[in-house]
């Protein structure tokens, strides 16, 4: 069929055309993505970066100039000050601290709670898995900040949980899960769970059964088939949802600013507050600089998962 | 050629009468929903046997196998293995190992660790571990590979891990899934002398599945022909060559030429059968229990049958046909016979010489005929 194609008149004249500009079909598919993310990340990245090398001013914009112009030509104006400011201010670093934290134990929770799920879901039959899947992914049809303003109702001081609890007794007192930490790792738990749940799944999901057989049928019981097959041949799967987790998390901003309390110190608050409140522009890019500096390892770490996915595929 | 033929006939456990069968399985059934995938099958086999079942897709060999691994739970009946009842013991209790189909290597694990994967979920010392490993890979002569993973290692090559690692534990019995399915002409017929020698010198009972007559022929002691979720015929290969019980046997093993017919004398001694079919009258050199006038199959071999261009004595056993296709297959050249009736006969003869001016060709009258006592004659 796609012979039938290429061959054709219409194609050809296309192709022709298209050569006399130097473009051949394949460096025409690549060509749009490689736009895409040059217009919106590499330039808006570029942005940034010059923005965080300069000094806050009230201004619009309010910051300095980079190159400056003068008598005799032009001048570069290069400024580490917002940089410097990060590195002595205790707040940042703490600011950085917290966020990594928090990410780090929400992604192990969500771990804890996808990894069971995903496993449930996968190993279900055909129409039960696809209505399973679909319930993992319905809460994305309802706003995002719908959902995290219904924990707020749920977690409050008069909220459901505490109603029940105090109707059946349990306590005299409303908990304070408002505005604390185990709210903010509800939120991001909760919010994040799709992204742990889908990409194990699919990993799951692709295990040979008869690995499992095999196994058994060699005298592992159940549990050492999970720890000694399952488990690591679904390592890419977990390496793939825990960054898809961690990542976005360590720049969270709504959930804290929500649910948690003035304690909870996270990075993305910091930058919003840099940006809006102190009109700042120069060390809020410093912060989501450094931010992505801080990233890079996750990142390269989950393109390492996505690839041990596709060679698990290939095999 | 086959394995049964090391045997001396008296050692044949199963033409002992009275022998004590090491795997027993009595009147056993699976069904899948409505569907029957194995039918009331009992079975002996005995000990250091390697038994065949033998069947097309669907025949239910895989399924029964499953039953004896304990990855399928009958729906009834029993599967006695030296002598222990099998019923409510899960996969990983039983004294039986499986080759897969696919292999099912741990694709996360070298070589060595595969087959020693067995081995350390009993609890064996480390240093005996190594030693049996290295033996094991030894024994399929995988010596230099034992660091590799599995994706870095050949079909025929993945096939020996799948086999050593079976065989480690020493299983009672070792279940095979089409052993050699994936590998190509050539590797098949190799591994499988080599598989008969593997089994002769470790002396486990093999059970192997097979859709491949040919494997079955050369590997098995004895073959169970499946079909339908049943086992039709239970025999040593030439026997279930030479003496197939019903046309599907007959037809399944080998290839065959079949002729409807009816009883016209039938004799203590002799049959004779009229066939419009043939367009002969076919007699059959021994007795037959049938009643005059019934319908019955007469089944010949295409190398059985001797090809003429003159016509041969006698009044029976005589076809008269056109050579409408010769095809020459190196070894032997098979001849297409179509016969007055319509009926196109298939006739083999070996190249004994190797050119042949003389060779009967496309159009040509011949005269097809064979031994009394060569052929079968089949009632279902």
């Amino acid at each position: 069929m796609t012979e039938s194609i290429v061959n054709s008149k219409p194609f050809q004249w296309t192709a022709r055309f298209l050569a006399r500009f130097g473009l051949s079909g394949k460096g025409l598919v690549i060509a749009v993505p490689t736009l895409w993310l040059l217009v919106f990340f590499l330039i808006p990245f570029i942005v940034v970066l010059k923005i965080s090398f300069a000094e806050a001013m009230i201004a619009r914009p309010p910051y300095s100039k980079l190159v400056q112009g003068t008598e005799s030509g032009f001048a570069l104006n290069f400024s580490f000050l917002s940089y410097q400011y990060l590195v002595e201010d205790g707040l940042y670093l703490a600011a950085y601290g917290s966020s990594l934290r928090i990410a780090f134990f929400s992604t192990i929770f969500a771990l804890l709670v996808g990894y069971p799920m995903a496993y449930f879901i996968a190993r279900s039959s055909g129409r039960w898995r696809n209505i399973l899947l679909m319930l993992v992914i319905m809460p994305f049809w309802t706003s995002f900040l719908l959902r995290v303003y219904a924990w707020i109702g749920i977690l409050k001081g008069n909220g459901y949980i505490n109603n029940l609890l105090m109707s059946i007794g349990i306590i005299n007192e409303p908990l304070v899960m408002m505005q604390t930490d185990f709210a903010v790792y509800i939120g991001i738990v909760y919010t994040y769970l799709p992204f742990m749940i889908l990409p194990l799944y699919a990993n799951l999901v692709k295990l040979d059964g008869s690995l499992l057989e095999a196994s058994s049928d060699l005298g592992a019981r159940p549990f050492t088939t999970f720890l000694t097959v399952t488990l690591p041949l679904s390592l890419p799967g977990m390496l793939a949802g825990c960054m898809l987790v961690f990542i976005p998390v360590v720049g969270e901003f709504v959930i804290p600013a929500l649910l948690g309390g003035p304690d909870t110190n996270m990075i993305g608050r910091v930058l919003w507050d840099e940006f809006f409140r102190n009109r700042d522009w120069p060390t809020a890019s410093a912060v989501a600089i450094i931010m992505l500096l801080v990233l890079v390892l996750p990142i390269m770490l989950l393109q390492k998962a996505q690839d041990g996915q596709n060679r698990s595929e290939t095999l | 050629m086959s394995a049964q033929t090391q045997l001396a006939a008296d050692e044949k456990p199963w033409r002992r009468p009275g022998e004590k069968p090491f795997i027993r399985i009595k009147k056993l059934t699976k069904k899948f929903g409505d569907f029957i995938a194995v039918d009331d099958v009992s079975l002996d086999v005995f000990r250091s046997e390697l038994f065949c079942l033998l069947g097309g897709s669907g025949s239910g060999k895989s399924t029964l196998l499953r039953m004896l691994a304990g990855f399928e739970t009958p729906t009834s009946g029993t599967i006695e293995i030296d002598g222990q009842d099998m019923a409510g013991i899960p996969s990983h209790e039983r004294p039986t190992n499986m080759m897969f189909q696919s292999y099912a290597l741990f694709p996360h694990m070298s070589v060595e660790q595969n087959i020693a994967y067995g081995l350390k979920r009993d609890g064996v010392a480390k240093s005996e571990i190594a030693d049996q490993v290295a033996d094991m890979l030894g024994l399929v002569q995988m010596s230099n590979f034992g660091k590799r993973k599995p994706d870095q290692l050949s079909g025929g090559q993945r096939q020996r891990v799948a086999l050593a690692r079976s065989l480690i534990k020493r299983p009672k019995l070792l279940l095979l899934d089409e052993p050699l399915g994936a590998l190509d002409k050539k590797l098949r017929e190799e591994t499988q002398f080599e598989l008969i020698k593997i089994q002769e010198s470790l002396g486990i009972t093999f059970m192997v599945v097979t859709h491949d007559q040919e494997e079955a022929m050369t590997l098995a002691t004895r073959i169970g022909v499946m079909n339908y979720g049943e086992i039709v015929q239970v025999g040593e290969p030439p026997e279930i060559y030479e003496y197939p019980n019903t046309r599907f046997v007959a037809d399944f093993i080998g290839s065959v030429n079949m002729f409807e017919g009816r009883v016209k004398e039938d004799d203590k001694d002799f049959v004779r059968i009229e066939s419009q079919e043939a367009g002969t009258e076919i007699y059959v050199g021994h007795g037959v229990s049938c009643s005059p006038d019934q319908k019955l199959w007469f089944a010949i071999r295409p190398e059985k049958l001797i090809l003429n261009r003159k016509r041969p004595d006698g009044d029976s056993n005589i076809l008269k046909g056109m050579v409408e296709d010769v095809a020459y297959m190196g070894n032997l050249s098979v001849f297409r016979i179509k016969l007055d009736s319509g009926k196109v006969v298939k006739a083999t003869q070996s190249n004994r010489v190797r050119r042949d001016d003389e060779a009967i060709s496309w159009d040509e009258e011949v005269y097809l005929t064979w031994d009394e006592t060569a052929g079968v004659v089949l009632q279902s």
